[in-house]
């Protein structure tokens, strides 16, 4: 992976594998129609607000960073988005999906139901969008869906079935239903499996990720 | 809210038409011409010889042409059956050419002026042309030992007003020249032969050039070669292909461009002043949700790394990255201009 020339403002465009995707499916789904800004890279704790030169220059360290070419994975970028919030704005957009960490025995079931914290003025609140929640190995679970959301795209998701490959699956809801697997021979000599779960609220933007584990049993 | 819907007039649709050299290597002019044994020796060395760059048992040799003989009576190559007259891979490149750039079995191939049943074809592998070649690009020099007679061939876009189209797009006649220019020692101002018409056809839309035989075995001073080509049914040897290739290595130099149509997505990202200025980034909040930077409560600063595309279904598409931070506050408006080629 390169890095850009930074020595004026360019821009890198790639389509993701999902784009290409939709692109070669060939039946109108690849239609750009919004956008979305991120700040991926950027880490705020290098804004200086005490900058001895002046508020002009609290954001030197970040402004002159080189950034990394783009990636075709559509999971590792646009990460961290942006949004327009009323100025003044003390408290941004945070998830709460009710654990730090998920543990589950194998064939138990657990039900996710994400809420948006310190979004449009409210203390606590569901996203009329719903959230997206992805998986990283869909292998550990026997099943995995998404339910309160009913729109095509949604329905589609849920539906979708990939079997005996290490890779993530996603599902969009208002709530997450999520069931271990029982199939004793992914463990191999270990006692638990560990994967993660992503939740991005679909209109906050705001995202959580946490660790999932499932210990053995049998 | 994180995504913000593209207004009718911020996609934009444009084509634009990329000339590029044919060759591998971005080589415009050829000037090293190899064929391979083991191609010429297998069945298809009866209809085609591949041209590379370099020896074809190199790692980066490339097909970079193919040349063959074609002859509407089956003259010049080995019949395949001696029992029946007229059926031979000659007269399967004639048939095959005459379905695809006369689209009637029972027309004839007219060079300028000039009937003419046989020609040889010159094929640009489809991968160095990508999607057709460019018409006033050519220069390509024949070179016939024994009467030591020479030409460049080039094709007569430059002079003709309106273009000629066939069964395979468009038509161009082969003339006496280079590069789209009439030779100053033409025999005729339109760089035709004399007697024989044209000396073949260019078909930038197919990759594909056509030289007229006749013109080949005219006479010097009617502007041929006296070639000679080898027109005997079922000869003790095809050699017509071979003795091609001999006028086309002894001064080689087979100049060509490519022009390709690339279509381009233009697509203005505008983000309004009030907009964006705030993010999902970890860094910039306290575990609580709070801003780190309390300075950031009333003069909130993001810094913008990635555009991303998305669909009606929130599907990311493509994504464009800046090659540094883009500062937007509230006081500044960010307009980024993305072109997508595909």
């Amino acid at each position: 992976m390169g890095y850009l020339n930074n020595s004026i403002i360019t821009v890198d465009a790639i389509l993701t594998k999902k784009g290409r995707e939709l692109l070669a499916r060939g039946d109108g789904s690849f239609k750009i129609t919004q956008f979305a800004l991120s700040d991926d890279e950027i880490d705020y704790t290098l804004y200086n607000p005490v900058h001895p030169s002046g508020s002009a220059l609290y954001g030197e360290a970040l402004e002159n960073m080189p950034l990394l070419e783009a990636f075709p994975d559509e999971t590792q970028i646009m990460k961290y988005k942006l949004t327009t919030l009323p100025r003044g704005t003390s408290k941004l957009p945070v998830l709460d999906i009710g654990f730090a960490s998920i543990t589950l025995k194998q064939g138990a079931s657990l039900a996710i139901t994400p809420q948006t914290l310190n979004y449009q003025g409210a203390t606590s609140t569901f996203e009329a969008g719903g959230y997206t929640a992805v998986i990283a190995d869909s292998r550990v679970l026997n099943s995995y869906t998404g339910v309160g959301i009913n729109t095509e795209e949604a329905e589609k998701l849920n539906s979708t079935t990939t079997l005996g490959t290490n890779v993530s699956k996603t599902v969009i809801g208002t709530s997450v239903n999520l069931t271990a697997t029982t199939v004793n021979t992914l463990f191999g000599d270990r006692t638990r499996l560990q994967t993660t779960i992503t939740v991005v609220g679909r209109d906050s933007g705001a995202r959580i990720t946490v660790p999932v584990t499932i210990t053995k049993t049998n | 809210m994180s995504y913000k819907r593209f207004d009718a007039e911020d996609i934009v649709i444009s084509a634009e038409s990329v000339t590029a050299p044919v060759w591998t290597g971005d080589i415009v002019t050829l000037d090293t011409f190899y064929t391979s044994s083991t191609q010429i020796g297998g069945v298809s060395g009866d209809y085609y010889y591949n041209i590379y760059q370099t020896g074809s048992d190199l790692a980066n040799a490339r097909v970079q042409y193919a040349i063959g003989y074609a002859d509407k009576k089956g003259s010049g190559s080995l019949l395949f059956n001696d029992a029946i007259p007229g059926k031979s891979p000659s007269s399967v490149l004639y048939g095959q050419y005459r379905n695809l750039v006369l689209g009637d079995e029972e027309a004839n191939f007219t060079f300028g002026t000039q009937t003419s049943e046989y020609f040889y074809v010159i094929s640009v592998d489809r991968a160095r042309y990508r999607e057709k070649l460019l018409p006033g690009s050519l220069d390509l020099v024949l070179n016939v030992s024994g009467s030591q007679a020479s030409i460049r061939l080039t094709d007569n876009s430059n002079l003709v007003t309106t273009t000629t189209f066939s069964d395979s797009g468009r038509v161009f006649e082969l003339i006496s020249g280079s590069t789209g220019t009439v030779s100053s020692g033409a025999k005729n101002s339109d760089g035709f032969t004399n007697g024989s018409g044209s000396y073949g056809k260019f078909l930038p839309d197919i990759g594909v050039i056509l030289i007229n035989g006749a013109a080949l075995d005219g006479n010097i001073e009617d502007g041929g070669l006296e070639f000679g080509v080898n027109r005997t049914s079922n000869p003790a040897e095809a050699s017509n292909t071979r003795r091609f290739y001999d006028i086309l290595n002894r001064e080689p130099k087979f100049r060509l461009q490519s022009e390709e149509t690339i279509s381009s997505n233009f697509i203005f990202v505008r983000a309004r002043n009030a907009e964006f200025n705030y993010s999902t980034n970890p860094s910039l909040i306290t575990g609580s949700g709070e801003l780190r930077h309390n300075v950031m409560i009333n003069s909130p600063q993001s810094f913008i790394t990635t555009v991303g595309l998305y669909n009606d279904n929130n599907d990311l598409l493509a994504v464009a990255k800046l090659s540094r931070p883009l500062l937007k506050d509230f006081t500044k408006e960010a307009l980024v201009r993305i072109k997508l080629d595909y």
